[in-house]
């Protein structure tokens, strides 16, 4: 066994967490290099330091608390305190939800792309529907115009469509006397 | 039901409307079990991967209080480590997630005040040699040398070396590939070297606590 790869089997060997032929080979390495023992004795000795910790003691109020969870009062996620209570709990469950880290560090840089985003999609429709409403314009007889201004309104209806339903209106039909066009609107 | 299906069970967000369950005597008496079993180790390693009590307290006590609300579908006597451990885990992700300013800034990163920077101050071991030897001077060193760790490598090293659990049990616990496990603690260990240095050196003179 090399002795990169040795030095990296140490942490494992210390803990007895090795194959048995891995220890075999991290033994062996052991009895030809000097470095390696050092670094083992170090890792070895570094682990007993923190096992030697001793436990960390409660505070009494910690024994209180979690003898009857449900006694105490309202948690940090604001779970009680009725309607402000459920919206600040929604709140934070917004917050919490994992955000890419730059809504963290820049709130204000996100809030700026997200409008521009927003606009970026609502000018067209706005557009869409100034355009069809004055395609609508085209037509003269009051009847069709009226219906063509509701169909204008509609998002996904083409304005070229809305253009050619209102412009035919003025089409007559057969055996009736032709109108002069624009008296009826204009 | 199964130890997975409870511990999805823990997992879940809590309800909204928390409503004391009326638990009978025998299971309020479960639970105190539980309680006595576990609580100083759930304790211990919130308190070691927080390193301040304030949080300690708050992250265990959460725990705590989901395992009062699931315990109905709790087994009776299924062993509970597994999964009240990685409760304290996700717990601590959380926190931080919450507070990324409180945690994630380095020890050795100079402070900015209004006067200029400033050098954090550690107890200085060269200053004072004898400071090696002191068990309280030792307990410090080495929550500030965890708290230089990354969260997932702090959680891998608090389990193995403080709680003493196998490498199979940490895998199973943090729901990582043993080898993460192996390489966690290989690179945590690094660093922990690094800064206990004059502690280890102190010890392999033949000294002993």
């Amino acid at each position: 066994m090399n002795h990169h790869r040795a030095g990296r089997l140490l942490s494992a060997y210390v803990d007895s967490e090795l194959t048995a032929a891995e220890t075999r080979a991290v033994q062996e390495h052991l009895l030809d290099c000097a470095a390696c023992r050092d670094a083992y004795e170090n890792l070895r000795v570094a682990r007993d330091l923190l096992a030697g910790l001793p436990p960390a003691e409660p505070p009494a109020a910690f024994w209180a608390a979690i003898r009857r969870p449900m006694m105490r009062p309202a948690t940090a996620e604001g779970a009680s305190g009725g309607w402000a209570g459920r919206m600040r709990a929604a709140w934070d469950s917004v917050v919490r939800l994992p955000w890419p880290g730059i809504a963290g560090r820049r709130p204000g840089l996100v809030l700026a792309g997200v409008l521009v985003a927003l606009a970026l999609a609502v000018l067209p429709l706005v557009k869409g529907t100034v355009d069809r409403l004055h395609a609508t314009e085209i037509g003269v007889d009051l009847y069709v115009h009226d219906h063509a201004m509701q169909m204008g309104t509609a998002p996904l209806v083409d304005r070229a469509y809305v253009g050619l339903v209102a412009g035919d209106a003025e089409l007559v039909l057969a055996g009736e006397t032709p109108r002069p066009v624009g008296d009826i609107v204009r | 039901m199964s130890d997975v299906a409870a511990a999805v069970a823990l997992m879940a967000p809590p309800p909204e409307a928390v409503k004391a369950p009326a638990y009978t005597a025998e299971e309020l008496a479960r639970y105190d079990g539980i309680v006595q079993r576990y609580a100083r180790h759930v304790y211990n390693i919130a308190y070691r991967m927080t390193g301040n009590q304030a949080d300690a307290r708050d992250l265990s006590q959460e725990a705590f209080l989901r395992v009062y609300r699931a315990l109905r579908r709790v087994q009776p006597g299924a062993p509970l480590e597994s999964w009240l451990y990685r409760i304290v885990s996700n717990l601590y992700i959380d926190l931080l997630r919450r507070r990324p300013k409180a945690r994630v800034e380095s020890l050795d990163a100079p402070i900015d005040t209004l006067r200029g920077e400033l050098t954090r101050e550690f107890p200085d071991v060269a200053a004072n040699p004898e400071a090696v030897f002191e068990r309280e001077h030792i307990d410090g060193a080495i929550q500030q040398a965890l708290g230089v760790l990354s969260p997932d490598l702090r959680m891998v090293v608090v389990l193995s070396d403080i709680e003493g659990f196998a490498y199979e049990e940490i895998a199973a616990i943090l729901r990582v590939p043993l080898g993460t496990v192996k390489s966690r603690l290989h690179r945590a260990r690094q660093v922990l070297q690094v800064r206990l240095r004059p502690y280890v050196e102190a010890r392999r003179r033949g000294w002993q606590p």
